[in-house]
């Protein structure tokens, strides 16, 4: 084994051979036996299961102040460094049109590698208070501990990790409050000096004085807004100048030369020049694609790539994004979730900077029709090797079955199958929950008990969050691996992983951020199928390291971390 | 579709003439007659005699008064009162004469607005009566009350409309197109409602080749299949045959960019440009083939366009909707 791997103290298996040793102690009822239920890819761990009893409240009111209906997200992140994914959640509390009593807090949960979680939040001081938004979790100062970025409407904050399970609120010092209705934001490396840098999207004016009533039905009950009526913002990017303080370069750098109401945003490299580029939808009005141009320099250019707005140039209501090569021709594809007859977009990458929309022929289109989405994540949750899509729904309005009755507040997850053609909705085989109507709205990704089969947290607006267990994905090999940059960012955002496993060769890269309001595992896990044995493996790490290392002889199934420079040539 | 979707009149469910004030009857007016009623009289008089229910009498004056130097709001309350008189006197000439001073002297007033909407609704619906009056049975008549059918959701006896008269009249213009409408637009027609559409159109097409609606909509159709090849020969054709058809020059060209052939789609998209200018989906779409296949600046110029059309959005302006 390579020295630079190293593999976590309690591996999924040793769990599971502990919890069947016990049971083999258990007397059990002779000559009667329950038949076996039928196992799904996806099974909902229910709160009494979970130990995660933390509630979303939205503040709803009878004005229908807008960031009611927008929050809020969730994270996977392993803020104590055991190797375990905890959890964080984020609440909306006390603003300017909400004083809740008592007050909101977010929540931190402990991942207590037995399948339960422990709600640490007040030890760790991570409780914030605000009206939350979303959660962008990252190492920026390179100690080795996770830190938090909490979106909020009003003031945002940044919390540092300490390194001994508690968090303190930096926000000031690193000036990083970006005031306003901050929604998601994303860590990433825009200038490759190695250390991350943070972009906050932002969404409209809005205040309590600015709210404004819509559509106001006879018993006085109030529709949420469009957000047509309110003022587009500009977004804010922060560099990292790597003392534990940030400078403002949004006017420098030209993010905040565009105007937008943003929702989501992913950083993504979309022309293979190891810069990273940020995939930015906006409600009401047109997408952003920045691409960095080098020299601190971002060019807008969603409009003649093909990705502002709908095939008839409308500008449709974009809510969460991802990018990842789900065609595996070596670039990075886009998608952006919408609203209900708006139909989501699946944007396939033509090598010069323009999209195509495949969402017709792919299958998402047709399917996605009369969906809102908002989290969303492409993953391989059955480990072939190819990349699948996750998908949360649910309306913004909660009238709105009112005006359209084939649309509901409440609406399904989804789960998308790539076959390699197209994508099959697979949503009616996956388990019970998809069946059941959600206001979702965060979507986050980790494997919180280690087998390799990429789990799925939903944040559910004014709702309790939903944990759902994999359990397709050990059903095929797999390897995961856990990338520490030494020369790079630490996290390895815009890292380039190319794999070999028999006839299976597959390229991912490690993207910032993505889904909506929400924050994933660190780690990578790459599905291998059936196949045994990984040939070999390579990372390209982005700059400055900017060095290729080749691995052999890795195991599989099973995580593994690969610190950049530790190993070569193998 | 948008041109030959048609209107389905009013036929079935006869919406009457919504007067926010008492409705004079005809026979009301026919039997009041006026003291020294003419064409001399003045203005208020005959807004005083018309409220009396002597139409007959005031109507002229009524007409000459739209034309006067009187103060506007008597002369907005001598055209909507003129007009009710007209109508109740089935005088559909002077109706018509109202209705153009109406709206003309007082765009965008919304009370006459309010009156035209009723005006016209209430011509159309005797129009209607007067064919199934007159001609009951003739496949005009069963067609307004298919469409009338289609309009209140009953799909069924509509399609059963459709069908009887094409057993009827099996080369009736038209009949095969409606009822292939109806096929995709019922929520129920069942999961093979697409095909069934398709041969009714194919159908019309062989009644009435030059029917340009049924080549663009099976152009949809085959659009929506992605059968490209024959979603641009489809939208060529309905574009050849109707000269002035601005969706099928844009689906024609809409459908080259999705192939690529961007050089191709840009004398499509540019006919439709100049047919329907104010449309922001063939600004967006021509400037995606022009930035394509290399011309840069006119690009960047149907962009600029686009952009105009789309911050000047109804919706971006209008006062507060819902999500």
């Amino acid at each position: 084994m390579p020295s630079g791997i190293r593999t976590p103290q309690l591996t999924r298996r040793d769990f599971v051979s502990k919890v069947v040793a016990g049971a083999l102690l258990v007397p059990r009822w002779p000559g009667f036996v329950l038949p076996e239920a039928p196992q799904f890819p996806f099974e909902e761990i229910l709160p009494e299961k979970s130990g995660i009893r933390w509630v979303h409240s939205n503040g709803k009111s009878p004005e229908k102040y807008l960031p009611e209906t927008s929050g809020a997200g969730c994270a996977f992140l392993d803020y104590d460094n055991d190797g375990w994914m905890d959890i964080y959640l984020v609440n909306s509390g006390k603003c300017d049109f909400f004083t809740p009593n008592p007050p909101l807090r977010n929540a931190l949960y402990k991942n207590n590698r037995d399948g339960t979680f422990t709600d640490v939040t007040e030890k760790a001081g991570a409780a914030a208070g605000g009206f939350g938004q979303g959660v962008a979790v990252a190492d920026y100062d390179g100690d080795g501990f996770s830190d938090l970025y909490v979106t909020q409407y009003g003031r945002s904050i940044l919390y540092h990790n300490n390194g001994d399970g508690t968090f303190s609120d930096v926000t000031e010092k690193a000036g990083v409050a970006a005031p306003g209705w901050a929604s998601s934001a994303v860590w990433f490396d825009y200038d490759n000096d190695g250390r991350l840098d943070l972009f906050v999207g932002r969404f409209v004016d809005f205040s309590k004085e600015l709210n404004k009533p819509c559509g106001i039905h006879d018993d006085g009950r109030h529709h949420y807004c469009i957000p047509k009526i309110y003022s587009p913002m500009p977004s804010w990017l922060f560099h990292n100048n790597g003392d534990g303080t940030f400078t403002d370069v949004s006017k420098e750098s030209g993010i905040a030369s565009h105007l937008g109401k943003v929702w989501g945003v992913v950083a993504t490299d979309i022309n293979n020049d190891g810069l990273i580029d940020l995939w930015v939808s906006n409600d009401t009005v047109a997408n952003f694609l920045f691409v960095n141009r080098g020299k601190g320099k971002f060019e807008e250019i969603a409009t003649t790539a093909g990705v502002a707005y709908s095939d008839a140039g409308r500008a449709r209501s974009g809510m969460g994004v991802d990018s990842a090569d789900f065609n595996d021709d070596g670039w990075m594809d886009l998608f952006v979730a919408n609203l209900d007859r708006e139909m989501f977009a699946i944007y396939k990458n033509n090598h010069d900077e323009t999209f195509d929309d495949v969402a017709l022929p792919t299958g998402i289109g047709k399917t996605t029709k009369f969906m809102s989405g908002w989290g969303l994540k492409f993953v391989d949750y059955d480990n072939d090797g190819d990349l699948d899509l996750f998908l949360a729904n649910g309306n913004p309005d909660d009238l709105i079955s009112s005006l359209h009755g084939e649309v509901t507040y409440e609406e399904p997850l989804m789960l998308f199958h790539n076959t390699g053609k197209s994508f099959q909705d697979v949503s009616a085989q996956s388990g019970p929950v998809f069946a059941m109507p959600m206001s979702s709205r965060g979507l986050a990704l980790g494997d919180f008990d280690n087998d390799g089969a990429v789990d799925v947290l939903i944040s559910v607006n004014n709702g309790a969050p939903v944990l759902l267990r994999n359990n397709a994905g050990r059903h095929n090999h797999w390897l995961g691996i856990h990338l520490r940059g030494a020369k790079s960012n630490p996290d390895a955002i815009g890292a380039v992983v190319t794999y070999q496993a028999g006839d299976l060769k597959r390229r991912r890269v490690k993207v910032g951020g993505g889904s909506y309001l929400s924050s994933h595992d660190p780690r990578m896990v790459l599905g291998l199928g059936k196949r045994e044995k990984l040939e070999w493996l390579e990372v390209k790490w982005p700059m400055p390291g900017g060095t290729t290392e080749r691995f052999t002889r890795l195991p599989i199934n099973r995580y593994i971390t690969i610190v950049e420079g530790q190993e070569k040539g193998k | 579709m948008f041109r030959y979707s048609g209107t389905a009149a009013v036929f079935v469910l006869f919406i009457g003439f919504l007067w926010s004030e008492p409705v004079i009857s005809a026979q009301q007016a026919k039997v009041a007659t006026a003291p020294g009623a003419g064409s001399g009289l003045s203005t208020d008089k005959a807004l005083t005699l018309a409220e009396q229910g002597h139409c007959q009498e005031s109507i002229s004056a009524l007409k000459r008064a739209m034309t006067g130097q009187i103060p506007p709001e008597t002369r907005k309350k001598a055209g909507i009162v003129g007009l009710r008189c007209s109508l109740t006197l089935d005088n559909r000439d002077a109706a018509l004469d109202f209705l153009r001073l109406l709206g003309k002297q007082f765009a965008g007033d919304p009370d006459v607005l309010f009156i035209l909407v009723h005006a016209y609704s209430d011509l159309s619906t005797r129009m209607a009566q007067e064919l199934g009056r007159t001609a009951p049975q003739s496949i005009p008549a069963h067609k307004l009350n298919a469409e009338a059918l289609e309009m209140q959701g009953k799909w069924e006896p509509a399609q059963l409309e459709y069908e009887g008269m094409i057993e009827k009249e099996p080369d009736a213009p038209g009949i095969h197109f409606l009822l292939g409408r109806l096929l995709l637009s019922r929520p129920d027609a069942g999961p093979d409602a697409g095909e069934r559409a398709k041969q009714e159109f194919l159908k019309e097409l062989e009644v009435d080749p030059n029917n340009a609606g049924a080549h663009y909509v099976l152009g949809e159709l085959a659009r929506r299949d992605e059968k490209w090849d024959e979603a641009i020969s489809r939208f060529s054709q309905a574009a050849k045959l109707d000269s002035q058809f601005a969706e099928a020059y844009l689906a024609w060209g809409a459908c080259l960019v999705t192939v690529k052939r961007y050089e191709d789609a840009i004398p499509p998209l540019r006919v439709a440009e100049r047919l329907t200018p104010g449309n922001p989906a063939i600004h967006h779409t021509l400037a995606t083939a022009l930035e394509r296949s290399g011309h840069r600046e006119e690009a960047e110029k149907e962009f600029a366009i686009h952009r105009s059309l789309d911050s000047a959005t109804p919706m971006a302006s209008a006062p507060p909707k819902p999500q």
